[in-house]
């Protein structure tokens, strides 16, 4: 049974195995059904007008409106494409893992509607290579999707084809940034490109292209099937619907929690995910993955999690992954893994992001090993400032809005650690709670 | 590329400047006089990456900077390059491409011309702040055994791949790794090969990648440069020598976008080191070797070529004295001319190695309004590349081509008789048997009158688009009735009311155009007109045999190893009784030679050549001559004198003046004209006023025959599964190409000594299993009792029946064998490769 | 880069370079698109690689699923695999070679044929995922047979510190278990079952 602060519309069911077969999906989500309605009697302008009117925005990190994104594909003869976003490589998120392992099929089905308002002919779900299983249980959905006619050619006899292509990358978090897909989608290296032009106008294979988020294609049967208005009931006025939050961290309960937007961020660190272990404080935490700067304790808390309100106090929503922090991690070492982090990932086109990140990392691990001094602090801060806004992508932002931020809210801690690096006891911060406190095996 | 469109103004640093619609703001500025700095940026190389960065600018409306050279300009656009914010972001970037940048400018081949110095110097901090160690890669190392890499040094500005992608298309240089780790290399750290791959160094921004042929050779305040063009090929490319104490230290692209479009290739690149090679002639000799003075030389050839002249071995009124001209300036083939015809009374003068068409069809071919220049290549809608591998006679039309399939949508296809280097790109390919391509011609012609035959597969392209291209390889017109047929292929398409339309030739040597046109032609004189009919080259040969030919002059010209039928012509050189020989370095064909003159290379003469496509280009001197050369131009007059003719031509004005005026539509061309761009003689107004004079309409005399005759030696019908229908005894029909790096190129360039060729045959998967042969194999290859060894190569895309030899090859030349057309040969295995 | 001077030779099973056979002698070596009797592709590979080349628009798209095929078949990408590919698909081996250098789970390099990746990323590092990592370093000291490295964020957060041990997630583990993991991965036996991810519900459900 869900929590009573949880609100599953994906993730309900999402406890019976069955979920994952056709059969179980007809059974305990009316699924298909949706489908078959927008296909034999929908428009696709009526479809589009839905999705627009439910002000559903982009689960993804970007948060854009994604009605407004499917609208901007032009209409034409041209061949057109759906890419699918389940590259999560985010820290801190594992939320598209969970809805794609539990509910494949109601993924299938989103993008086969959203197929219908952006006109594609072709669709591609980009899911990143280190989740095998997961797309060995996409495989075999989109199997039987194929054999119940739901895809291919004449699906249900409405003239309509959709070509559904499961394709697995190779390692690369920047494939997860739009751009960088359809580069690796097209065979190549995963560089992000230039914008504009934008993928709706000149995606994949130079066409038309509407890119979304797992969670947000999973959204779409719902809309569709109970409509616009239903969907505005859930969480704020800018933030509507619900998310699927992933906790993790300093926490008892790390895990994934469908909630509607707008919750108080307490109680989903502190209830639903147990709040921090015995004997720990939350010093503070990361709202939307790793890429958003961190917010003190006492600055968060108290705020409702919602897209607004995390942009208003500085940081953003991002994919809806919180990382809490609590008073045994050190913010240095916190700072240095997170640069490491985009340094490993850095694609290396551009040279601010190449050659940011790894300065930052090379002048953070000095200053842990106590060979920096105060100016050393003034640089790296600088060096953020000359990464913001001057890179070809938002990954140089990534790091630089985090890092920037650590270093400005936990100063004096930077300074402590670089005058004597034995502060730290423990750089691998956190011991291991005992497994009965983690939540329940099935 | 240039966009057609409207004019717009836009406004940058407060001045207005004009701009047309949807140009990058960054070439717009540039016309304005605003500089913005930038590494990436190289529209030769295709789109903008945006990569490195450097040229963000400040444009109003929009929040964050925005790269210049990934922004097209707008009605109105209001662009800032010089604010606070601007230069903070420039300053930044120039900061993070020195963080891991050696210090290496002492040592560096780079320093003095390197960007990342003007632009460090112009738009950096001034101090750096990096006091951690920067990242290291084993440096420098052998990328190909011409360029060296320093992986150091490599800003990531994407440059040399982006070449190695869109502009050869070869694809082997890549980046490899990810982030900062990230480095340019090639496969399996295999060297780079290929023929283009010099051009990186010239478009890196930084000391990564140089060429091991000028390493530490000059800094750029002790060399001088200087421009010419390259005679090493028909491509002509523009080159600016980089020349330190009169001697060429390298070659750079003078970058003619008529011409090269700013590339050049490595023969032309790399092949100076023979300027000062020790195998070059010097000066004057005799057979024997005795040097002598040049006033004896030259009366030494004038008393044995007056003997030959007036000595008479069949008959009353035969004259006696024959000139072949290979490598020589418009100038000097204009004299050669004038040497025989007016000096010794003969009439037999040719400028090709093998046989070609009558001076009739060459001025129909000629004609301005069925002529097309190397940058309608650009704008074609379908382009046919017929019977000539670009990437071998010229290969700077190789990039043009694929330029235009890439960036203009052009369709090509491919008519020819081995599989080309541009047939990836094709849409539609058709093959012929060595020997049929006049045949092929024909067919061509009457498919695109609506004929259902082999031609249709490609014909369907040329008639549906509207701009036509045709690059034809000179040696099909070696067959009879090619040349014509390629007339009615032209008339097919309309080419003359079309403009942008046309036939570009590929001659088998630098300058035949030129010499055509200067009157070297058996029957033609200069400006193509009419005159006495004489020998050509096959006629000559059999001439020196018979003995009704009993002197020759030789002019850059290689018959023992550039010229079809090796053995005749070692008989006919032997039975000569004087030969008078200009060449460059001593070979086969100097050994017989009774006087052997030097001849300048093109970095040493003054004279004009002319491009297959009718522009006059200007070879200039740049280095000194070594030893004892002297201009020819005078020497050929020096001879004429002695000879009994005053030409009145005493230095390269004069000459010059001379053929201008003698070549009909030439005349009033002025050497300012030229200049250092070129001009085509087409372009002038007079031109077809002009030619016209000259040209004797030739629709009454050579009425166009309906039907081709294909050549009396027919070797199996062209179908649809097979090029040649394989013999009964098993034998395999020959063709033959001039490789890339045939020739003296390689042996005289101790660089390129690398790329020498061995001989191969190419044979079809399946005729490979049929023999029981395998890639490495050795085998003899044989006909009628003459034979070269060669290397097995199994091509997928060479036809059944046929296999294919180079020419020219030092060891196993396929010249060897044929004897005057495509000859069945017999494969014969001598040893097998190692499992 | 790839040493083709290794297991190439010695491994019979593995394809080998010409590059090793006949030397990278400049001027001969044209690495251009290799033709496929040239690299003697097996014909299953072929086949798995035209069929992934079918599925998409543009066949180049499946260099990454190609790639994946070739590091099933071999172990990694060899570079004769990669030419095998290559010609497969009518592309060069260099552009191949670029598009599997840059992926993190491509590798160029042979590596042993247990994959055992630990996640060193934020989360699993607050919690263990150093000692994690170095306890599974020192369990497979030595023995080829098993590839150890750190990783950047698996997506499974909810069970750090974890692994990912042969494309399968488990977690949350204690350093204790990296050996046990080990032997069973030796001994053929199904690894660490109560902590495979598969096993876990949903953290809301009580």
């Amino acid at each position: 049974m869900a929590h009573r602060l949880e609100k599953r519309v994906l993730l309900e069911h999402a406890e019976d195995p069955a979920l994952r077969t056709l059969d179980g999906y007809r059974r305990l989500a009316g699924g298909y059904e949706t489908l078959e309605r927008a296909y034999k009697e929908m428009e696709q302008d009526e479809v589009l007008k839905e999705l627009e009117d439910s002000g559903l925005r982009g689960r993804g990190g970007a948060g854009f409106a994604m009605g407004k994104k499917a609208s901007f594909l032009p209409r034409g003869d041209m061949a057109k494409y759906l890419c699918c976003n389940a590259d999560e490589s985010e820290p801190g998120a594992f939320k598209d893992r969970e809805l794609m392992q539990r509910n494949p099929h109601q993924l299938i089905e989103g993008i086969a509607i959203a197929a219908l308002a952006a006109d594609a002919g072709h669709a591609f779900i980009f899911i990143r290579g280190e989740y095998d299983e997961q797309a060995d249980i996409l495989d075999a959905a989109v199997a039987e999707a194929y054999e119940a006619g739901y895809l291919g050619t004449n699906i249900l006899g409405c003239h309509r084809d959709l070509e559904l292509v499961v394709h697995r990358g190779a390692g690369a978090y920047i494939c997860g940034e739009e751009t960088a897909l359809l580069d690796a989608l097209e065979g190549k290296r995963g560089n992000p490109r230039l914008k504009p032009p934008f993928p709706a106008v000149q995606g994949l294979y130079g066409g038309p292209t509407l890119i979304n988020n797992v969670e947000t294609l999973s959204n779409v049967p719902h809309i569709v099937r109970r409509g616009a208005e239903w969907f505005k009931g859930f969480g704020t006025e800018q933030s509507p619907g619900t998310k699927v939050v992933s906790i993790s961290g300093g926490v008892k309960r790390p895990g994934n929690y469908e909630v509607e937007l707008g919750i108080p961020t307490r109680e989903l660190i502190c209830d639903l995910a147990g709040g921090p272990e015995d004997g720990h404080e939350i010093k503070a935490f990361f709202p939307g993955g790793s890429s958003s700067p961190v917010l003190k304790a006492e600055e968060g808390l108290d705020l409702p999690y919602s897209f607004e309100a995390m942009a208003e106090a500085g940081s953003m929503l991002g994919s809806g992954s919180i990382i809490v922090c609590d008073d045994r991690v050190s913010i240095p070492h916190l700072a240095l893994r997170t640069a490491r982090f985009y340094h490993h990932e850095s694609c290396g086109k551009c040279a601010p992001c190449r050659e940011g990140t790894n300065w930052t990392v090379k002048m953070l691990e000095r200053m842990v090993r106590g060979e920096a001094t105060p100016l050393d602090l003034d640089i790296v801060s600088s060096v953020q400032q000359n990464i913001i806004g001057h890179c070809l992508c938002v990954l140089g932002d990534s790091m630089a809005m985090p890092v920037g931020a650590m270093v400005r809210k936990f100063r004096e801690e930077f300074e402590a650690v670089m005058e004597n690096p034995e502060l730290v006891l423990d750089p691998h911060a956190v011991v291991q709670a005992p497994p009965e406190t983690l939540g329940a095996s099935a | 590329m240039s966009p057609a469109g409207r004019e717009v103004t836009i406004t940058i640093d407060g001045r207005e400047v004009s701009a047309i619609e949807g140009e990058m703001l960054h070439d717009a500025a540039r016309k304005g006089d605003v500089e913005i700095p930038y590494f990436c940026y190289e529209p030769k190389l295709g789109d903008p990456v945006g990569a490195c960065r450097m040229c963000l600018v400040e444009i109003e409306g929009i929040p964050k900077l925005q790269t210049s050279c990934s922004t097209p300009v707008r009605e109105g656009m209001v662009v800032h390059t010089r604010t606070e914010q601007v230069k903070h972001a420039q300053s930044a970037v120039v900061e993070f491409l020195l963080v891991n940048h050696p210090l290496d400018c002492p040592v560096c081949d780079k320093g003095g011309e390197c960007p990342l110095q003007d632009i460090s110097y112009g738009w950096g901090p001034g101090k750096s702040r990096v006091i951690d160690e920067k990242r290291h890669f084993e440096k420098p190392i052998e990328l190909s055994p011409l360029v060296a890499i320093d992986r150091e040094r490599c800003i990531l500005c994407y440059r040399c791949v982006r070449f190695s992608q869109e502009v050869s298309e070869d694809a082997q240089l890549q980046l490899l790794d990810r982030g900062d780790r990230t480095y340019v290399g090639t496969f399996d750290d295999r060297p780079y090969v290929a023929p283009f791959h010099g051009n990186i160094t010239d478009i890196c921004p930084v000391g990564a990648l140089t060429n091991y042929t000028y390493r530490f050779r000059a800094r750029p305040w002790d060399i001088e440069h200087a421009g010419s063009v390259c005679t090493l090929c028909p491509s002509q490319c523009n080159v600016s020598f980089t020349v330190r104490d009169e001697k060429v230290k390298r070659v750079i692209s003078r970058d003619n976008a008529e011409v090269d479009d700013g590339w050049l290739c490595d023969r032309g690149r790399y092949g100076f080191e023979m300027f000062d090679a020790p195998e070059r002639i010097t000066g004057p000799r005799l057979k024997g070797g005795d040097e002598t003075g040049w006033e004896q030389a030259i009366a030494k050839a004038a008393e044995g070529l007056r003997a030959a002249a007036d000595s008479s071995h069949s008959g009353v009124g035969s004259k006696s004295v024959a000139a072949i001209v290979g490598d020589a300036s418009n100038e000097e083939g204009f004299l050669l001319q004038r040497l025989l015809r007016d000096a010794l009374g003969s009439p037999h003068i040719d400028s090709r190695p093998s046989r070609g068409p009558k001076a009739s069809v060459l001025r129909r071919l000629n004609e301005p309004k069925i002529s097309a220049k190397v940058s309608d290549i650009d704008e074609a809608d379908a382009i046919l590349v017929l019977g000539t591998d670009p990437l071998h006679s010229s290969p700077i039309l190789d990039l043009r081509v694929r330029k235009a399939i890439r960036r203009n949508g052009a369709k090509l296809v491919v008519a020819t008789e081995r599989p080309t280097a541009l047939d990836g790109g094709a849409e539609a390919i058709a093959r012929f048997a060595p020997g049929q391509a006049a045949h092929f011609v024909g067919e061509l012609a009457g498919a695109l009158g609506g004929r259902e035959n082999v031609a249709t597969p490609i014909s369907g392209t040329l008639a549906d688009a509207e701009k036509v291209v045709v690059i034809w390889g000179e040696r099909i017109a070696r067959e009879n009735g090619a040349a014509e047929a390629l007339l009615e292929v032209a008339s097919a398409v309309g080419m003359s009311g079309s403009e942008g339309s046309g036939l570009l030739e590929i001659p088998d040597t630098t300058n035949a155009r030129g010499l055509r046109e200067a009157g070297c032609l058996p029957d033609a004189g200069p400006g193509l007109a009419e005159t006495t009919a004489g020998m050509a080259t096959e006629e000559i040969r059999k001439g020196l045999i018979s003995g009704e030919v009993a002197g020759l002059i030789l002019f850059g010209a290689d018959p023992l190893r550039d010229f079809p039928d090796t053995p005749a012509w070692e008989e006919a050189l032997t039975a000569a009784d004087f030969i008078v020989c200009w060449s460059m370095h001593e070979n086969g064909t100097t050994a017989k030679a009774d006087v052997v003159f030097p001849l300048e290379t093109h970095a040493e003469k003054d004279g004009t050549v002319t491009h297959p496509d009718g522009r006059l280009q200007r070879v200039r001197p740049s280095a000194g001559r070594p030893g004892d050369i002297r201009p020819n131009v005078l020497v050929l007059s020096d001879l004429a004198a002695n000879l009994g003719l005053v030409t009145g031509i005493d230095s390269q004005p004069t000459a010059f003046a001379a053929l201008t005026e003698a070549v009909s539509f030439y005349n009033g061309i002025e050497d300012e004209q030229i200049g250092g761009r070129g001009l085509r003689w087409q372009d002038r107004d007079s031109s077809t006023a002009d030619l016209a004079k000259n040209v004797v309409m030739d629709e009454q005399r050579d009425a166009p025959t309906s039907v081709v005759q294909p050549d009396p030696t027919p070797r199996g019908v062209p179908s649809s599964d097979s090029v040649a229908t394989p013999h009964s005894d098993g034998s395999l029909l020959l063709g033959t190409y001039r490789d890339l790096w045939a020739g003296p190129i390689t042996e005289l360039n101790p660089p390129l000594k690398f790329l020498t060729p061995q001989q191969r045959v190419e044979i079809s998967t399946a005729d490979a299993d049929r023999l029981g042969l395998r890639s490495g194999d050795r085998v003899r290859v044989s006909q009628n009792g003459a034979g070269v060894e060669a290397e097995v190569h199994v091509k997928e895309r060479v036809s059944k029946g046929v296999v294919f030899m180079a020419e020219g090859v030092l060891d196993g030349n396929a010249n060897a064998l044929r004897g005057g057309g495509p000859v069945q040969v017999q494969i014969e295995k001598l040893s097998e490769v190692r499992a | 880069m790839s040493p083709v001077d290794g297991p190439g030779i010695s491994n019979p099973n593995l394809p080998v370079d010409p590059a090793v056979r006949e030397g990278r002698v400049p001027g001969r070596a044209e690495e251009e698109i290799p033709e496929l009797h040239e690299v003697d592709c097996p014909p299953e590979l072929q086949e798995r690689i035209e069929t992934l080349m079918g599925r998409y628009p543009d066949r180049r798209s499946a260099s990454i699923p190609a790639l994946w095929a070739v590091q099933e078949r071999y172990g990694w990408c060899t570079p004769e695999g990669v030419r095998q590919a290559a010609a497969v698909m009518r592309v060069t081996p260099a552009y191949l070679e670029s598009v599997a250098s840059f992926y993190d789970l491509l590798h160029t390099k042979p590596v042993g044929r247990h994959r055992i990746e630990v996640c060193t990323n934020i989360s699993c590092w607050m919690r263990g995922g150093d000692r994690l990592l170095d306890a599974f370093k020192a369990a497979a000291e030595g023995d080829e047979d098993f590839f150890v490295t750190g990783f950047e964020c698996l997506g499974a957060c909810d069970i750090a510190p974890m692994a990912s041990i042969n494309q399968r997630y488990y977690g949350p583990l204690e350093a204790a278990e990296a050996g046990t993991a080990i032997e069973q991965l030796r001994a053929d036996a199904e690894v660490l079952p109560e902590k495979n991810l598969a096993k876990r519900g949903l953290a809301g459900d009580s």
